[in-house]
């Protein structure tokens, strides 16, 4: 019984939260955040039950369930799970309450409507991983721009956050309503807006390279690609530090996902024709941002960058349509989701202490946040794809999924691991090491236990996928090898 | 004795029509007669007469809804009664009696004291039902007329304000031209084909493309084109939309709300029984007419409001920009496009509604003004955060953000767009709601994003405007969950229309 309504609870609960939430008055913000985090954790929880009583022996879709049907038509929101959307759920679980462990302390306005914004965000982020429709994937995507857009702009930093919401918004909403259109195609053509019976229809095949470029447009705005991938380091940047983790950790995923649920399996002959296109803005956007970073002084604005060159590797992965490309995109894009959030958490907590995020005024932090220093590296290591991480299991699979398919994209991306570890090691060689400046930083505040939790599990998380990445790929063997079929 | 029972039933259907114009003139006479007497001192009885209007007016609903008769044709032919034009005319008398509980406060405050307000509000509100019931080009261009005159005179309400002057001088002269075009037209097409009945030019000109050779029409197109033009004119569609902005800044502002809301329902209404059933044939030829206007509204609309400083000019020109997602729509010619359009029509009412009701309700505490520019807005967020975060509901479905109420309007017409084949329309539309998006943003920026330091404290909203705000509102956001009353009823109506 509890099986058929597993994923209707893992909506309702943060929403029933946040109901929860409108009536706990202002003068008690330590039960505002409490409730937030505890309806956040239990939401964790919940997910790893899903997962538990996942079946992996099947491609099928499972948990499914009827959410809502629109009348006159002949629309029918189902819900369910396979391979490919558990992980985001779970990763999206996994960040949330980590995010609001995060702003614990840094969050002076507006508490309640934070918590408010972060757990609707959470069941409109679910929704758009589960739900087997077209048009209302669309509906929840455009969805998550409304909190995101309010956390950008009302509890962002001073400098620029009213242009970066507005960037992060129009530039997200242009290519979004190309994708309306052609699922508006879609449903006009087809008559359903069904993922099942979708992924069974063939289109022609000019009909299928427009439509797969109506999808691009919004995937490759979200995923980010170059050259739309400008609102990335501006939002990234002047959002608050849990809004950055989440933006990175699961928003960029949601493209990576859009391509793998829609564009791959409904239009593979188009998927096949654009791949080059794919390719060449793939390794741009590794090179160029990799080599971008070396030139910011903003430490947030580097980590935002080798997002984009990550997110370049995943789309890679993803385009050489064999079973080790997926799963190494799929697995980048869950230890992304982990490793860029912790590295944005890190700049959070010193943000937190000296309010400010430039290079040039840290130095030395070793000497006197040796903790901090220590945590620091290992995520420095990890976004490096230093063995032993779960970046450099993933990076490997997609250089080893990319040879097989191209062997000078593959040179060109290697590349890559090296610029990679250039930036890391020089951003923590800047920060971390050399001699203090104890004209800006004077005082000794290393991690405190509230940081300390909230950095545990991603680093566990990290080394568990580095050092034995079978539990995670189990799970996406199946789905991804139908995926691979269908294309076939 | 028959004679006098020959119109029985014509005018069993006509009762709420006529229950409001009787009460429409027992409210005119007792405003004169109370409002006069030296004996009870010259009585203010505004706010009397606002609440009796909506009396009236609320019972002219119930009239409507629970009118046992579904279809008949009145006063031989003159006018039709339909499941069609029930829906509109329950739509039309809910939004007049909302605009009435929202310009309540706004005539207090500023101490229009005269009560022909809601008398030309009662008129006008007879002049859009009966539109909406036409059957006729003769009942039309009467009905029409009837609207006009009463929003003339309400554009030019407040009588120490020469803005509000100007904008009645301005509405009066574009609004006597368009009806002289559209009188032009009807006597073009009952030159050329002898009949002005609606039902009876269906029956002539059916299939009238297949006779290229045997009959000329084209004075009938002509007559069409002069038609169209003139109802494109009241509806503020570009190119003729150079009026909208200058009378909606002008006019008071529950004018302004009563005309963004209530008469584009009314020609809507018509448009949809002209060309969706007495004209269809020749819809070759009026389609590319409304697919070009609508392209060029919506362009227009979204590019003119970005300059924009003042909320009135800016509701303006996003109104354009509307009215020219729905012509697209219409200009589609299925039957879902007419549903999409109806849908579309009730969710901008409410919009626009609860739109207008929280620049009525928000007033400064200091002098009891009204917002008049945006930047009025700053920082509004901090001050009253509920208001602020309604707002942005508000705004978030104007634009068309899923999962709010504007989406799914956007969705049903753009999806009947597409459905006729109308691809180029639909991509500039849906470019050009990103350029809206603009905007509206801007508001929700200046509310809650704060730049400056200018913190203005308002009173606290009174209660009309607070339920009529919170009404729409919930239906704003809680539409997605449960359509189905409205989608029953819209397609009800345009089958009704159709079949």
């Amino acid at each position: 019984m509890f099986d058929s309504s597993i994923l209707l609870s893992l909506i309702g609960l943060p929403l029933f939260g946040m109901i929860v939430l409108f009536f706990i008055p202002d003068n008690n913000p330590d039960l505002q955040k409490n409730v937030g985090l505890s309806t956040s954790l239990l939401t964790f929880l919940l997910s790893i039950l899903l997962w538990l009583k996942f079946d992996m022996s099947t491609p099928k879709y499972q948990f499914v369930e009827k959410f809502f049907s629109v009348p006159y038509s002949n629309m029918h929101v189902y819900l369910g799970v396979d391979g490919i959307s558990l992980f985001f759920i779970l990763l999206t679980t996994f960040l949330i309450p980590v995010c609001l462990l995060a702003s614990w302390d840094a969050i002076k306005i507006y508490i309640r409507e934070y918590s408010i914004a972060f757990l609707f965000l959470e069941a409109v982020l679910i929704c758009v991983f589960t739900c087997l429709d077209v048009l209302f994937f669309y509906i929840f995507f455009e969805a998550v721009l409304i909190p995101m857009f309010l956390i950008i702009g009302i509890w962002g930093s001073r400098e620029r956050k009213i242009r970066a919401a507005y960037q992060f918004f129009v530039y997200t909403l242009v290519g979004s309503v190309l994708m309306l259109l052609a699922i508006m195609y879609i449903y006009y053509t087809t008559g359903t807006t069904d993922i099942l019976v979708l992924q069974t229809v063939s289109f022609d095949y000019n009909t299928q390279l427009i439509l797969w470029l109506a999808f691009f447009a919004s995937l490759a705005v979200k995923v980010p690609m170059v050259p739309a991938h400008i609102w990335l380091p501006e939002a990234h940047s002047e959002a608050p530090t849990a809004g950055s983790v989440i933006l990175a950790g699961v928003l960029l995923k949601m493209g990576g996902y859009g391509f793998l649920r829609f564009s791959i399996p409904m239009f593979p002959d188009a998927s096949i024709y654009f791949t080059p296109l794919v390719y060449t803005l793939s390794v741009i956007a590794v090179i160029y941002t990799s080599l971008t970073t070396l030139r910011q002084v903003d430490m947030k604005r580097i980590i935002a960058y080798s997002s984009v060159a990550h997110m370049g590797f995943v789309t890679i992965g993803m385009f050489t349509l064999n079973i080790q490309g997926i799963e190494g995109s799929m697995l980048l894009m869950l230890s992304h989701g982990v490793v860029s959030s912790a590295l944005f958490l890190c700049i959070g907590v010193i943000y937190d202490r000296h309010k400010t995020r430039i290079i040039k005024y840290y130095s030395g932090l070793t000497v006197k946040m040796p903790l901090f220093s220590i945590v620091f590296l290992f995520f420095i290591l990890a976004n490096m794809g230093f063995p032993g991480t779960s970046s450099f299991v993933s990076e490997f699979l997609v250089l080893v999924g990319a040879f097989k398919s191209n062997v000078f994209v593959t040179t060109l991306i290697t590349t890559g691991v090296i610029w990679g570890a250039g930036y890391s090691i020089w951003l923590y060689n800047r920060v971390a090491f050399g001699n203090i400046r104890t004209s800006h930083i004077s005082e000794f505040r290393d991690l405190d236990r509230r940081e300390t939790m909230v950095f545990l599990p991603c680093i566990i998380l990290v080394l568990l996928m580095g050092v034995y990445p079978e539990i995670f790929l189990n799970a996406m063997h199946v789905s991804i090898t139908h995926l691979i079929e269908q294309v076939q | 004795m028959d004679f006098l029972t020959f119109f029985d039933n014509d005018f069993k259907i006509l009762m709420p029509e006529l229950y409001l114009f009787f009460a429409t003139l027992i409210l005119l006479s007792y405003g004169v007669l109370y409002s006069t007497s030296k004996i009870l001192n010259y009585p203010i009885i505004q706010l009397n007469m606002g609440w009796l209007s909506i009396f009236s007016l609320t019972i002219t609903l119930f009239l409507y809804l629970g009118n046992p008769i579904t279809t008949m044709s009145a006063f031989n032919d003159l006018l039709i009664f339909d499941s069609f034009t029930s829906l509109m005319k329950v739509l039309i008398v809910i939004s007049s009696i909302i605009c009435c509980l929202m310009s309540l406060t706004y005539l207090e405050n500023k101490k229009i004291n005269s009560f022909e307000y809601f008398i030309l509000i009662l008129l006008a509100t007879i002049g859009m039902l009966c539109l909406v019931s036409t059957n006729d080009l003769l009942a039309l261009y009467m009905s029409i007329e009837l609207m006009s005159l009463s929003f003339y005179i309400l554009a030019s309400y407040k009588r120490n304000s020469e803005f509000s002057g100007e904008a009645g001088l301005k509405y009066f002269i574009l609004g006597a031209f368009s009806s002289g075009l559209l009188l032009f037209g009807i006597s073009l097409i009952y030159g050329f084909t002898g009949l002005t009945n609606f039902e009876e030019l269906a029956k002539v000109l059916t299939g009238i493309n297949s006779m290229t050779n045997t009959v000329s029409y084209s004075g009938i197109l002509a007559g069409l084109l002069f038609l169209s033009i003139s109802l494109l004119f009241k509806l503020a569609a570009a190119p003729f939309h150079m009026w909208s902005p200058d009378v909606y800044e002008g006019a008071p502002t529950p004018v302004t709300a009563f005309f963004s809301i209530v008469p584009k329902m009314a020609i809507f209404a018509l448009l949809l029984r002209m060309f969706y059933s007495t004209f269809y044939d020749f819809l070759g030829f009026w389609q590319p007419i409304f697919l070009y206007t609508g392209v060029l509204s919506m362009i227009v609309g979204s590019l003119g409001a970005l300059y924009q400083k003042k909320i009135k000019r800016l509701m303006a020109y996003s109104g354009i920009a509307n009215v020219g997602y729905m012509l697209i729509g219409f200009s589609a010619g299925t039957v879902e496009s007419m549903s999409g359009l109806i849908l579309y029509l009730l969710i901008y009412v409410v919009m626009t509604i609860a739109f207008f009701s929280f620049i009525l309700g928000t007033q400064t505490e200091k002098d009891s003004k009204l917002n008049t520019y945006i930047s009025d807005l700053e920082n509004l967020g901090k001050v009253n955060p509920a208001l602020g975060f309604a707002v942005t509901f508000v705004i978030f479905s104007m634009v068309g953000l899923p999962p709010f109420a504007g989406f799914f309007g956007k969705f049903y017409l753009f999806l009947s767009a597409i459905q006729s084949e109308l691809y180029t329309a639909a991509i500039i539309g849906v470019l050009s709601s990103v350029v809206a998006a603009f905007y509206y943003i801007r508001i929700i920026k200046l509310m809650f994003f704060g730049t400056s330091s200018v913190y203005t404290t308002y009173k606290s909203m009174d209660k009309a405007n607070a339920l009529v705000l919170s009404g729409s509102l919930f239906f704003l956001i809680f539409f997605f969950a449960y359509p189905h009353p409205f989608l029953m009823c819209i397609h009800k109506a345009s089958l009704g229309l159709l079949l």
